[in-house]
């Protein structure tokens, strides 16, 4: 590999991305879906809803939970419980990028302030494991957000302060969750002296240490919503400013791009409307 | 833990004993209010008051105990075993196994406990990885044990302090000696070294920040926690966690004010270990001086044994005993 010259094995430059795949809606039983597919690495996100309780700490805020299965299929390491530390390791970090309020608005998910509110369960299921795993997952779960439909619901108040919900029949009646400020994370990796983005699985063993930065964007602002180091290596404070110009940067570009996208196929409706593909590509 | 409202017990002869109420989100502007804030801009980078103490226990090869503030952590490192899990097995790469457990008097939250055991022991692996010298025991696990006695504030960075020194003290090779410390931004102010009320707050924060951003510019909500761990010789970071909402110029800011407390927190811990090791010799000449005045004390006897014969010697040793009447 010839990193000073800016060219990798696969012939891309450090800022690079592998060719990307982006699919939603395609699983029927879940209120939103998405599977994206990053070169080898695979990824299929459900988001499933729920009508639960809010802490009474935070009256007007829905709940959001993650769940990572690492199937033993992606790789030969996930085999047995070989997986469930990626897979931890995935959710605290998802957890840790949406915990702000103003990277995820959790006011939209509100339905009686107190009483009743939204809660949504973000399973992501990991089919291949081709490197750049916290990227591929993230781009997943934002896509998957934004094809979420709740379901429109309207209250009666009944005796003695208790509502009673009523869920629209209507399957087109449907209210969707904001996904400007929804952070990515952007694993900024280290090989040699030089930092990179987007790493394949070979490329991952190489490095001493990568950055995760998740990077989320209010009013054109780039903000960072939850940011670590892993790979069990350190780098120079300089270096890591590097790492976080760089991870800003891409962050911003990808998130221009994947909103793009997907008010792209948003608007194709009708007969325009694309065919579900799928895994028969 | 906001608010502690002391209620008169009957049962205890009166005693107050502490209780929890509900905390509205008011309350938690109340305490805002009432806490006596730094300046926006912290003027001296000094850890708090604190104390290290390696080689506390005796059943372990290495152990520390620090106390940081009123935060108190005990750390356990046992010498590395060989691998249970043959799967974990990496190349050309020892494990490295972190466990954090809460004292059960630890904390005042008990709901939010394991899921907090969790994270703490997956970041603190983080942390001290880079810092261990992995490539010296292949095929072997490291288990670092840490339990914390008393919550306040600043539990990561205390913890892989904490480690450093046991690290050193059961004498695995380490790279470095490694600090950390905390730093948070809400509303404006930094604090340094939060305290467990701060740390609290900047959670509960997450229902009112909301009203604020229609108001204020951007950079008014930024609010959020850095954790630095650093090893100062080739000025390397060794873990740098931040959660929260910062813009990249706070980050930054932040994370310049951690590595200067790191520094002036190494010097400590370069002061305990020297400590320890001028103890540990000073144990070690003692017992070399006892032991030198035994041998001298038996080389007597053996100096006696020759001049005198066996015979003589033994009827001198002999004491009468005086419960037994002599035949």
């Amino acid at each position: 590999m010839r990193f000073q010259d800016d060219f990798r094995c696969d012939g891309r430059s450090r800022r690079d991305y592998r060719p990307m795949d982006l699919e939603t809606g395609l699983v029927s039983n879940a209120s939103g879906s998405a599977r994206l597919r990053l070169a080898n690495t695979d990824i299929l996100v459900g988001v499933k809803t729920e009508i639960d309780v809010p802490n009474p700490l935070t009256p007007e805020f829905g709940k959001l939970e993650f769940f990572v299965d690492c199937s033993a299929n992606a790789t030969p390491e996930f085999e047995g419980r070989g997986g469930s530390d990626l897979a931890q390791e995935l959710i605290l970090s998802l957890k840790n990028a949406y915990e702000s309020p103003l990277a995820f608005n959790y006011r939209t998910l509100c339905l009686i302030p107190g009483q009743q509110c939204w809660k949504l369960y973000i399973d992501i299921l990991i089919l291949e494991c081709g490197g750049n795993l916290h990227d591929a997952v993230s781009l997943a779960a934002k896509a998957a957000l934004f094809n979420t439909k709740l379901p429109r619901v309207t209250a009666t108040m009944l005796d003695a302060g208790i509502t009673d919900l009523i869920i629209s029949d209507n399957p087109y009646d449907c209210t969707r969750i904001g996904i400007e400020t929804v952070p990515l994370l952007v694993t900024v990796c280290k090989i040699g002296d030089y930092v990179l983005v987007d790493p394949s699985a070979e490329e991952e063993v190489c490095s001493t240490v990568s950055m995760v930065v998740s990077v989320s964007m209010r009013n054109g602002q780039a903000f960072l919503s939850g940011t670590h180091l892993t790979g069990g290596g350190a780098m120079h404070r300089d270096t890591m400013r590097n790492c976080l110009e760089l991870g800003l940067a891409i962050g911003e570009q990808l998130d221009r791009l994947l909103t793009k996208m997907l008010n792209l196929e948003q608007e194709r409706v009708g007969l325009k409307r694309p065919q579900i593909v799928g895994f028969l590509k | 833990m906001l608010t502690v409202n002391q209620t008169k017990n009957t049962l205890l002869d009166g005693a107050s004993i502490e209780e929890e109420p509900y905390i509205t989100l008011q309350e938690s502007e109340d305490f805002f209010e009432s806490l006596d804030k730094p300046a926006k801009e912290p003027t001296q980078l000094a850890p708090r008051n604190t104390f290290i103490r390696a080689g506390v226990l005796t059943t372990v090869r290495g152990s520390a105990y620090m106390e940081y503030g009123n935060t108190k952590v005990l750390a356990i490192v046992a010498p590395p075993k060989e691998l249970i899990r043959a799967s974990a097995r990496r190349m050309n790469m020892g494990v490295l196994n972190c466990y954090v457990n809460f004292a059960a008097f630890g904390t005042g939250d008990l709901e939010s406990v394991p899921e907090r055991e969790r994270h703490l022991s997956s970041m603190l692996t983080k942390a001290l990885e880079p810092v261990v010298c992995r490539t010296e025991f292949l095929n072997f696990q490291l288990d670092i044990r840490v339990l914390i006695l008393d919550d306040d504030g600043c539990l990561l960075s205390t913890a892989i302090n904490c480690c450093g020194v046991a690290l050193v003290e059961c004498g695995i090779s380490t790279y470095d000696l490694i600090t950390a410390s905390t730093a948070c931004i809400y509303r404006d102010h930094v604090f340094l070294n939060p305290s467990a009320k701060i740390e609290e707050l900047l959670w509960k924060h997450r229902s009112n920040s909301g009203t604020d951003s229609t108001t204020s510019p951007s950079s008014a909500q930024e609010h959020g926690l850095i954790i630095t761990a650093s090893m100062d010789t080739f000025e390397q970071i060794a873990q740098c966690q931040q959660c929260g909402y910062l813009s990249p110029a706070t980050y930054v800011k932040l994370l310049d004010y951690t590595l200067d407390m790191n520094k002036s927190l190494r010097e400590l811990v370069k002061g305990v270990l020297t400590k320890r090791v001028k103890e540990q010799h000073e144990l070690d000449l003692r017992e070399k001086a006892e032991t030198a005045l035994e041998d001298q004390r038996l080389e007597e006897i053996i100096e006696k044994l020759k001049k005198q014969g066996p015979e003589e010697f033994i009827q001198l040793n002999i004491r009468e005993d005086p419960y037994v009447k002599r035949q």
